[in-house]
């Protein structure tokens, strides 16, 4: 992108710049082996090579688009920069309109509406600020690490352990949450509540809103 | 016309783009600072603060997954 007859530097570089090695024979060698195993995948269960396709097609947007959970939700606060967040919130007005569209049927016939619909109570804000003070710690979300750990960035190797270690933990004192907070909590499913118009649309003003709000506080606060 | 270093390696995501925003506050207009980074997500808001800060950017990847950003200190 840069020649050296352009750069900035006052000096020129002074060890040399290492010849970097062509990795279109990796390229093509991960290609053919995600091909080979999602063929394996789909001969033990179709859903499965589905699903593997998938978390390839996500990781490989994630590592191209520096998408970023926590960034989105640090950088604002730490730099006044949005434009992860406004990425964020157009990815969940797709989602909103995406998961609408896979719930609207089943809701209308009166069956099981598909998706992780799960009570919410105190224990949703405790978790939450938990998670948020260890993602920026840790510099990813779980997405995140996941993908930096492919990309060989060492640290991420060390959070991931200590995030399994973690989960294990949460998931060994849940029943505790389960007695006590979760089960005395509602499970709020909005277009129960308001109605499908007002809910689908609603939510898409309200994230319009937010997206509005971040560009303000990226241009006014430099 | 001095030249800075930053060394930013191994450290991840705000921790480059903090140090480097505290050590251009040191530096006079002209001066050049490198940041030396190995975490791809510096890679990205790192240039972006610079560039919205009015400086002169730019990006280099010396070798796989180590970069050197370039900036010019304007303001």
């Amino acid at each position: 992108m840069s020649s050296s007859q352009t750069t900035l530097r006052t000096q020129p570089r002074t060890r040399p710049t290492r010849q970097k090695r062509n990795q279109v024979g990796y390229g093509l060698a991960v290609i053919a082996a995600c091909a080979v195993i999602g063929i394996l995948l789909g001969g033990i269960k179709a859903p499965l090579a589905i699903k593997w396709l998938f978390g390839i097609a996500f990781g490989f947007v994630l590592q191209r688009s520096r998408f970023c959970f926590t960034a989105s939700l640090r950088d604002p606060v730490l730099t006044g920069s949005t434009s992860i967040t406004r990425a964020v919130i157009i990815a969940f007005i797709l989602a909103t309109i995406g998961f609408s569209a896979l719930q609207i049927g089943p809701y209308l016939a009166g069956q099981t509406v598909p998706g992780n619909i799960n009570p919410v109570g105190i224990h949703t804000a405790v978790g939450a600020t938990m998670f948020g003070i260890g993602m920026v710690i840790a510099g990813g979300c779980a997405s995140g690490t996941l993908m930096r750990m492919g990309e060989g960035f060492l640290l991420q190797w060390l959070v991931i352990i200590f995030f399994v270690a973690g989960s294990l933990l949460g998931a060994f004192h849940f029943g505790w949450w389960e007695t006590h907070f979760i089960a005395s909590s509602p499970n709020v499913f909005l277009p129960q509540v308001l109605g499908y118009p007002l809910a689908f649309f609603g939510q898409l003003v309200l994230l319009g809103l937010l997206y509005l709000l971040a560009l303000r506080w990226e241009y006014r606060k430099l | 016309m001095a030249e800075f270093r930053l060394d930013a390696m191994g450290e991840a995501c705000p921790v480059p783009l903090l140090r480097a925003e505290k050590k251009m506050k040191e530096l006079k207009v002209g001066d050049i600072l490198i940041v030396e980074i190995d975490h791809s997500c510096a890679m990205k808001n790192v240039p972006e603060w610079a560039r919205k800060m009015g400086h002169n950017v730019e990006l280099e990847e010396i070798e796989e997954g180590h970069w050197e950003i370039i900036i010019e200190k304007t303001n």
